[in-house]
């Protein structure tokens, strides 16, 4: 029969617990995520009740474009918000004003803006839309960077995986906020948010997925949501963070 | 053992068909394209849109990847249909290019419009994101009695994603490329200096 000994189990334990967390520290810490959120606002226009914004990808780039899985990410989120947000659908923005916000045609500043909307067929289009707030959103996700590797092998006794990988996403967008109303640039939110995501393989590889893309749709959402509704100097966006 | 041959050979060659099917990826477009804004022009136009336009199939075997075909016959009409339809007053379709008779002087000109080119490029490493679509409709303004007025060349350009599938990403930048033309010829047609010359003497014709 086993002897009792109350000390030793508490001493295995410890020393159980101080390996899982030497290994799970540095995991941990090295699947992060970084934001930076910096919104500027120089006008104190505000939604009135039935005035409602579209949110448009730059597509005129050849190198990169807002993924429309974003934009719908933050439209969706501004809709359902706390205070919802009446978002036109974009798809059906850019059918009702064809041909004048195609890649090659859209307006790239508030000049083109006020020169297209001189056109009087085009000014009521827009106003039948309901949208006083045009949301310009630039930018992409793209990895950075990447390393590490996992060798993985299987046999007549079972099969298994050994090594780390790890991958570092960065998404960086502009967000240009245009009225339409006062027929000038109410203000710009840029946000950067790195995520570093690893995946380390004792027999089973385990990944800690960073996902800085959500992230930027929810800082945005947040910033455009007080953009929005609260006029001139609402502040500046959350505090960089770690974690 | 004739038959048992038979059957073989017969199970071999659809083994091959689903091998080659597997190789080929087929895209029609398709799509609701808008009419545009614009302005219209004074103008009654004879609308005449070559056979090739109309039965567009665009075939390519790609090095290390399958073979595309790629459809654009019905999405050509869906598009310069209304298109042209919010750019003149008048618009006719007519089913030969040549001068029209006398008693059809209702018309201003005839345009013709063709598909003279299509590429398209699909990413070859992991990293690339988007397919890319470049074509090239050729537009002919002439007039009534089969004068040359002005030929214009008109590229549009489109990029799309893939996210789901490379085929789908095709689809939606052709698409894209097919508006990209479009949006071109309805706000620059009017601005060409030969257009607006033809306009001119028409409108001086009226007075």
């Amino acid at each position: 029969m086993p002897e009792y000994n109350p000390q030793g189990n508490r001493k295995t334990r410890l020393i159980r617990n101080l390996l899982v967390a030497s290994l799970a520290c540095p995991i941990l810490v090295a699947c992060s995520t970084t934001s930076r959120l910096e919104p500027y606002k120089q006008t104190d226009a505000v939604l009135e009740a039935g005035e409602g914004i579209v949110i448009l990808a730059r597509r005129h780039h050849s190198t990169h474009e807002a993924e429309q899985d974003f934009v719908d990410c933050i439209s969706d989120a501004l809709t359902k918000g706390r205070d919802p947000i009446l978002v036109h659908d974009s798809t059906d923005f850019l059918d009702t004003l064809y041909p004048w916000f195609e890649p090659s045609t859209a307006p790239l500043n508030i000049s083109d803006l006020t020169e297209l909307l001189d056109r009087p067929a085009v000014a009521e289009r827009v106003e039948d839309t309901g949208v006083r707030f045009v949301v310009w959103l630039d930018g992409s996700t793209d990895r950075v960077a990447s390393g590490g590797s996992i060798t993985c092998a299987a046999g007549i006794g079972g099969a298994g995986c050994m090594g780390l990988a790890w991958w570092e996403d960065d998404a960086r967008y502009d967000v240009d906020v245009w009225d339409i109303d006062g027929l000038n640039q109410s203000g710009t939110i840029y946000a950067d948010v790195r995520g570093r995501s690893v995946m380390p393989a004792i027999i089973v590889p385990m990944p800690f997925i960073a996902r800085p893309q959500a992230k930027a749709c929810r800082g945005l959402t947040d910033q455009l949501e007080l953009f929005l509704t609260t006029p001139e100097g609402y502040g500046a966006g959350p505090e960089p963070e770690i974690g | 053992m004739a038959p048992k041959r038979n059957s073989l050979c017969n199970i071999g060659l659809a083994l091959a068909a689903i091998a080659l099917a597997g190789c080929t990826s087929s895209v029609v477009v398709e799509s609701d394209f808008p009419a545009p804004l614009v302005e219209e022009l004074p103008v009654s136009i004879a609308l005449y849109y070559d056979p090739a336009l109309r039965d567009f199939i665009h075939a390519e075997a790609l090095p290390r990847s399958s073979t595309w075909t790629i459809d654009l016959g019905d999405a050509n009409l869906a598009m310069l249909d209304p298109l042209y339809d919010s750019m003149f007053a008048a618009t006719r379709e007519i089913q030969a290019l040549q001068p029209l008779p006398t008693d059809a002087a209702t018309f201003d000109g005839i345009l013709s419009s063709a598909l003279q080119e299509f590429q398209f490029d699909l990413p070859n490493a992991t990293r690339d994101e988007f397919v890319e679509v470049w074509l090239e409709y050729r537009l002919e303004l002439q007039t009534p009695n089969g004068e040359m007025i002005f030929a214009w060349e008109v590229a549009g350009y489109g990029k799309a994603e893939i996210d789901r599938n490379r085929e789908d990403a095709v689809h939606r930048a052709s698409i894209t490329a097919m508006r990209e033309a479009g949006a071109r010829i309805s706000t620059q047609f009017r601005l060409q200096p030969q257009i607006s010359d033809w306009l001119k003497d028409i409108e001086d014709a009226r007075i």
